[in-house]
């Protein structure tokens, strides 16, 4: 499983224009709905606020993965927003996060939600992946960056 | 201890994916023609489920929902696994297990004297991680017995279907 071959190149946002968290996921989610995975928007908006509302997934060192399981959407949506200043998105450290893996899934995929969300912290921990993600300026950038990272 | 027929105790791991479904249809096939016993496990992958709750990635009522929506996956492959040894008037022993997923179904083999591992189709190992991160190539490396990785699935299909 590879994050770079589940993402598509229409579902990443460089940079992210919103700053305000809801409106960031609503940002995030329109790019994933590019994929034309997503069923129910407002389903799938709904899930991921609830989600939030039991603990912020802005986690550590500048990454947030809002995430919701879904039957909104059809099998498993991936998306990816890059913000360079950094938003306040109440995370586990107090500090700016900078990416954002927005994933939804739908029910009848739990085994595989849940490796998708290993595999996504676990490339944040790669040295070097985080600062060369910063440096972005287009969607293949990061593609290829995160292809490289999974290589 | 072990018999002294070639292969008497045939252990089938299941994840659920459609690679472990056609390992399951070849190891019915293998256990009725040998007469070996046949039983089939799936691991729920509480390891992965704990480390995603440490990174905070999870809160603890989302961990406790995915085990058991997990726990139930993991039902429902064994049911269908029993369905289709059933279907070829095969009985098969199943359990269902917790823990990480390689060391159980490697202890699994050593506790029930396993002498044939059946498992699906591995995923290509594209980077040095894979080696480590990548459950079903752990056990196929570790496993202390002869292990079966099953691949040409049509033609599973055609002897599962062809046998009596």
């Amino acid at each position: 499983m590879r994050l770079s071959a589940m993402l598509r190149r229409e579902a990443i946002v460089v940079p992210l224009q919103n700053t305000e968290k809801q409106l960031v996921i609503e940002e995030l989610l329109d790019a994933a709905q590019r994929t034309g995975r997503i069923v129910d928007r407002e389903k799938a908006i709904d899930a991921l606020l609830e989600r939030e509302r039991l603990g912020s997934t802005g986690l550590e060192k500048g990454l947030a993965i809002p995430h919701a399981r879904t039957n909104a959407v059809d099998g498993i949506v991936l998306a990816l927003g890059v913000s360079p200043a950094g938003i306040d998105f109440q995370s586990a450290d107090s500090e700016p996060c900078h990416l954002f893996f927005l994933l939804l899934a739908s029910e009848a995929v739990t085994g595989n939600y849940v490796q998708v969300l290993a595999l996504i912290a676990r490339l944040n921990l790669q040295s070097g992946f985080r600062r060369k993600m910063m440096d972005v300026t287009t969607a293949d950038e990061a593609l290829e960056i995160i292809r490289q990272a999974e290589e | 201890m072990q018999s002294d027929r070639l292969i008497s105790k045939i252990l089938l791991f299941t994840d659920g994916s459609e690679g472990s479904i056609y390992a399951a249809k070849y190891g019915i096939v293998l256990a009725k023609s040998t007469g070996a016993e046949l039983k089939a496990i799936y691991v729920v992958n509480i390891d992965l489920l704990k480390q995603l709750e440490r990174a905070r990635i999870f809160v603890k009522v989302e961990e406790l929902d995915y085990e058991r929506d997990l726990e139930e996956d993991g039902r429902n492959y064994l049911r269908h696994i029993t369905e289709l040894a059933a279907h070829k008037g095969l009985r098969i022993e199943t359990e269902l297990l917790k823990g990480t997923v390689h060391k159980i179904a490697i202890q699994k083999v050593e506790e029930w004297d396993a002498d044939l591992l059946i498992m699906g189709e591995l995923e290509p190992i594209l980077s040095r991680s894979d080696t480590f991160h990548d459950e079903t190539e752990l056990i196929f490396r570790k496993a202390r017995c002869s292990v079966l990785v099953i691949k040409d699935s049509e033609r599973i299909d055609k002897i599962y279907e062809t046998l009596p």
